[in-house]
């Protein structure tokens, strides 16, 4: 039932075409408060998900191995070493525009540097750290 | 009929280096870790298949696309003569799998195109949902690909997968191929090395 919500909800800000990271944020919000009533995004609780180490993966232990400590700064592949756009809305227009990447990703990702798949509220705390700053 | 060598060196290692490099390759895609080892498995899959074309042309007998390719009229003909539970037998590839070795070449080629071109941030995202769509496809084509060596293997009485190994299968003497192929072999080897390390740089 929470995924088929989910699901309709991407649908919806897909529908409105190139959503915004706060219409994304919008939408991971109102999903976290259904666990959690009364829920609000924390640009600091982001930022600490943001640079958390986690002892998952070694070559990529944290967001920071391939985007760096500051997301509005370029990055680069931990392997490969390819060149990464900044993370951040802020600096890099395209970032969290489209549902279905920021979701492809988030779950992609989260799995590989945290184990597991990231909770609504961490994602609304990561666009809301990534769009808006400390 | 007796055990004859129907299917070269070549043919035989270009197929487990494509089933293992499409394995590896398949596992690996979500993982950025990874990504190295996934490019690298895609890139010998590219060029197995980019070799299996010219290998159609010059390779031994029940190696070349005259030999297999039909139109799909025989193929159903093949399939319908599988389910009134007495095949036709063909010494090399029968009409369907035919179909599945061309299938999965053009679907390794475009699935290594797109993946080679989304790796090197050519063209953009529709690439990489491209290389992911064609990819599952493959995947789709694997298994019934798998699916058709289990019927075909049981229905014939003949353990495929191991002729796949040996070479060896049921056919007429006349029907066997002269050598291995050795040297094609190690063209196939040094192409695919060189390849893989090309398409993952």
């Amino acid at each position: 039932m929470k995924q088929i919500m989910f699901i309709a909800l991407l649908a919806a800000s897909a529908a409105a075409a190139a959503a915004t990271p706060q219409q994304l944020m919008q939408t991971y919000t109102e999903l976290a408060a259904r666990q959690a009533p009364g829920y609000q995004p924390s640009a600091r609780r982001g930022a600490e998900l943001y640079s958390r180490r986690f002892a998952v993966s070694d070559k990529m232990p944290a967001c920071t191995a391939c985007h760096t400590d500051s997301p509005v700064q370029p990055g680069q592949h931990a392997v490969t070493g390819k060149a990464i756009k900044p993370l951040a809305p802020r600096a890099e227009a395209a970032r969290f525009s489209d549902p279905a990447k920021t979701e492809k990703w988030f779950r992609r990702n989260c799995t590989e540097v945290l184990g597991r798949e990231c909770s609504a509220a961490e994602k609304a705390d990561f666009v809301q750290f990534l769009a808006e700053g400390l | 009929m007796k055990k004859i060598l129907v299917w070269d060196l070549p043919v035989r290692l270009g197929h487990w280096l494509m089933a293992g490099g499409f394995a590896l390759a398949w596992a690996t895609g979500d993982s950025e870790s990874w990504r190295l080892v996934h490019v690298f498995a895609g890139g010998t899959v590219t060029a197995v298949a980019l070799f299996r074309l010219l290998w159609g042309i010059v390779g031994s007998k029940h190696a070349r696309f005259s030999s297999f390719v039909r139109g799909p009229r025989q193929a159903l003909a093949y399939l319908k003569s599988l389910l009134r539970f007495s095949p036709q037998h063909y010494t090399g590839h029968n009409p369907a799998g035919g179909w599945a070795v061309m299938l999965l070449l053009i679907l390794a080629l475009a699935s290594g195109a797109s993946g080679w071109f989304t790796y090197q941030e050519l063209g953009g995202e529709w690439l990489e949902e491209l290389h992911e769509f064609v990819t599952g496809l493959m995947l789709a084509v694997v298994g019934v690909h798998l699916a058709g060596v289990l019927v075909g293997s049981l229905l014939h009485g003949e353990n495929l997968p191991r002729a796949m190994i040996t070479g060896r299968k049921q056919g007429a003497p006349g029907e066997a191929i002269a050598g291995q192929r050795w040297l094609g072999a190690m063209l196939l080897l040094g192409w695919a090395a060189a390849g893989a390390w090309w398409l993952a740089r």
